[in-house]
């Protein structure tokens, strides 16, 4: 029975929240929150599914009796499940973070030869020292090289087109993401991805995560430079080479990240909320303890009778 | 003092701008006017530049001449294409690479790399 409704939980969890909550309005709220939800939902998920390994073969045993092959021979071998697909999420977790270092070595070697340093002028502002590089071209872009040492990269095209305001946000926002260390949320979700079997897998709570880290670093930005030099940036970068609504692919995710992002900017928009945002990891707090409470401890004290080790 | 990081970028800026082979000799002279250095730093600069695979060397007269692999726009637009998501390689993403404000859409992306391939070809000999 607790390796049914665990494995109910963990198709929950896995396939039915997942999109439930990326449509969801209210995670803007309180982007912060909202990833710690997920990381809760993510994470139950996983762990449901190792109930279920460890679970079924035990309760299976205690019904039926072991058969010809031994107790404990199953019960190693759901041991044995178990271990490996805690394996080969660790090694999910190794190949993703090595390969982004790789990348981002090599990205910020070539960056750091390319940079104008002629145009830096004033914008450095309150950057990490020596972080800022600029790179030719019109197309207006800002983004950032994580890592021990980070990098923030701007076009040349962004400089020319936002206002001073409007950098000085833009800056702020790449900052936000390298203070608070988004690569690293990032990647443990870009692992579990990567460990999940390939039928089986779904971008929905990677790119869900991705748009929330965005949300969660405009509003370092904005609670600087206020709504409007941030939503003038995101207007000039995304219009100058904006997909039309219809493109197909990741332009059209992209372009639907910007307008989520240029909403809750807008003056109308509902503020963040701080009990929104206290709703919220109540909310992931409980996905992780009601079911262990109320499934996988009475379980284990109850296998632990029949246990053979 | 100027960083060893500084003088690399230097020095690619210097062999970008000649559109042709350079010799350490030649580098070296270009960089001059505005840095008192020693033939050798140069000499090491190419080196390492051309360990990173950013600079091809080649031997003519029985001297070596140093020369960019890729135009300053080719590496621009591809590392442009990288961190804007728009590699083909979906991985790139899932790395979690770089964060962006603003993103290119498929035709701003097939545009840059429009751009990156006139460059490439203009750039064969």
């Amino acid at each position: 029975m607790t390796a049914l409704l665990l494995g109910a939980l963990g198709l929950a969890l896995s396939r039915f929240v997942p999109p439930a909550l990326a449509r969801a309005r209210w995670t803007s709220r309180e982007p912060r929150a909202a990833i710690v939800l997920w990381q809760a939902v993510t994470l139950a998920s996983v762990l449901s599914a190792i109930g279920v390994v460890l679970a079924a073969p035990e309760e299976y045993v205690r019904a039926r009796g072991a058969g010809p092959l031994g107790a404990e021979w199953i019960l190693l071998g759901a041991l044995a499940v178990a271990g490996f697909i805690v394996a080969r999420l660790l090694a999910a977790l190794v190949a993703v973070t090595g390969g982004s270092r790789r990348r981002r070595a090599r990205h910020r070697m070539l960056v750091d030869l390319l940079d104008r340093a002629e145009q830096h002028g004033d914008v450095e502002g309150h950057l990490p020292a020596g972080s800022l590089r600029v790179l030719d071209g019109e197309v207006p872009f800002a983004y950032c090289l994580p890592g021990r040492s980070p990098r923030v990269v701007v076009s040349g095209g962004a400089l020319r087109a936002l206002t001073r305001e409007e950098l000085a946000a833009v800056l702020d926002h790449e900052h936000a993401h390298l203070r608070a260390r988004h690569d690293l949320v990032l990647e443990a979700f870009a692992a579990v991805h990567r460990a999940v079997p390939r039928p089986l897998r779904s971008r929905t709570a990677l790119d869900a995560v991705h748009l929330l880290l965005e949300m969660a670093a405009d509003d370092a930005a904005r609670r600087h430079h206020g709504d409007q030099p941030l939503r003038g940036a995101l207007a000039t970068m995304g219009g100058a080479v904006a997909a039309p609504p219809e493109a197909a692919g990741t332009g059209r995710d992209a372009e639907r990240e910007r307008l989520r992002r240029l909403d809750r900017l807008s003056p109308g928009a509902p503020r963040p909320s701080r009990a929104a945002g206290a709703a919220m990891c109540a909310l992931a707090a409980a996905v992780l303890l009601l079911p262990t409470v109320a499934l996988v401890l009475p379980w284990l004290l109850q296998a632990r009778a029949g246990w053979p080790l | 003092m100027v960083g060893l990081g500084d003088l690399e970028r230097d020095v690619m800026a210097r062999l970008w701008d000649a559109g042709q082979p350079l010799t350490v000799r030649q580098v070296h002279e270009r960089l001059s006017p505005e840095r008192d250095l020693a033939y050798t730093t140069v000499m090491t600069v190419l080196d390492r530049l051309a360990k990173k695979g950013v600079v091809r060397q080649e031997r003519a007269d029985r001297a070596y001449r140093y020369a960019p692999t890729q135009t300053r726009e080719e590496m621009t637009a591809a590392l442009m294409l990288e961190a804007l998501g728009a590699t083909p390689d979906g991985a790139a993403r899932d790395a979690a690479l770089v964060h962006f404000v603003g993103r290119v859409g498929p035709e701003g992306a097939a545009a840059l790399r429009a751009a990156l391939d006139r460059t490439a070809r203009g750039s064969l000999p």
